[in-house]
């Protein structure tokens, strides 16, 4: 192996181990549980409700990240500001999923479009006429932009338990909307965050909290 | 390698920079010339250095002037930051090369 290599491994190394607390798999799994409960549209009738809570639940799960991150992790494993390559990584990142975002907004734009406008709906309900094959055609679309969104964080953030992530999202997103129901996106949601509890356990037992004395002085 | 003789150049190991060349000190310097700063605790967790040994060792290389050492304070906790200064850099690129070239020398 070249000096080169070790050296991207040794960088490598050093970014996956801010991965290892585990956080980020309880938080996606979180969310999916979360997206699970609220999204779900009961027989009465879907509510904007749904949606105030589902967003608010998804940040008090933000919130608990943030949090464990601020008052778990760093304490215990220590601060570290990686080089300009991964600063390029992330803004690419940024820059290509909001491009998946813009897409989303033209894509319900349109549907919106469609029901508003009863000649479009009528010509698009005659394409799908079904209602399993139209929920089908929903759900596909749900999971293949949710799917291939976390496939992308999983690689420019180089998470290597994203990829089982972004699998398990999409195969969640496709569950909750195809059956309508929020049992099977739950089980997913906690598979999700399951390695993510086994990692923080772990991570708690590996690293004891360090106060930092003054070194040097 | 002495391409004539066939025997390898060991001279070229006196020339190398016996600061960085001390296994803990070696570790470091490659971490933080992988990253852009790190601080202390984080050092201490990637190379399984003691808090002693770590402080040690951060002292000459900030006296070389191959790290730089900012002390703040995050809340109430002390807090150390390094980074490895264009010194520190240069000379650790400049050993990486001598190394190599005294390693690539060496038959299989």
């Amino acid at each position: 192996m070249s000096t080169q290599l070790d050296l991207k491994e040794l960088e490598r190394k050093a970014f996956r181990s801010t991965y290892q607390d585990g956080l980020w798999d309880l938080y996606f799994g979180l969310i999916v549980i979360c997206m699970s409960i609220f999204v779900y549209r009961p027989a009465t009738g879907y509510s904007p409700v749904n949606i105030v809570l589902a967003l608010s639940a998804m940040a008090a799960a933000y919130s608990l990240f943030w949090a464990g991150k601020k008052f778990i992790t760093l304490p215990r494993m220590g601060q570290v500001q990686f080089g300009a390559q991964r600063k390029k990584r992330r803004l690419t990142l940024i820059i290509v999923l909001s491009v998946v975002v813009l897409i989303q907004v033209v894509l319900v734009s349109l549907q919106l479009l469609a029901w508003a406008n009863p000649e479009v709906g009528t010509r698009f309900n005659s394409l799908i006429r079904d209602r399993n094959v139209m929920d089908l055609v929903v759900a596909s679309i749900g999971a293949l932009i949710v799917g291939p969104s976390m496939i992308l964080v999983a690689y420019f953030r180089d998470f290597p338990r994203g990829y089982f992530i972004a699998v398990m999202i999409a195969l969640a997103v496709f569950l909750m909307i195809y059956l309508n129901q929020p049992v099977y996106p739950i089980i997913i949601g906690a598979l999700i965050a399951l390695p993510g509890l086994v990692l923080f356990v772990r991570f708690l037992q590996k690293y004891s909290l360090r106060q930092e004395e003054a070194p040097n002085e | 390698m002495n391409k004539a003789d066939g025997s390898a150049d060991l001279s070229a190991l006196a020339e190398v920079d016996r600061l960085i060349h001390e296994p803990a000190r070696l570790a470091v310097i490659a971490l933080l010339y992988v990253v852009e700063s790190a601080d202390f605790i984080f050092l201490m967790n990637q190379t399984g250095l003691t808090w002693g040994n770590l402080s040690a060792h951060m002292s000459k290389l900030e006296e070389a002037g191959y790290i730089e050492v900012v002390k703040s304070f995050k809340g109430k906790r002390p807090n150390t930051m390094l980074r490895l200064t264009q010194a520190g850099r240069v000379a650790f690129q400049a050993y990486r090369q001598q190394m190599k070239r005294v390693l690539d020398g060496l038959p299989e």
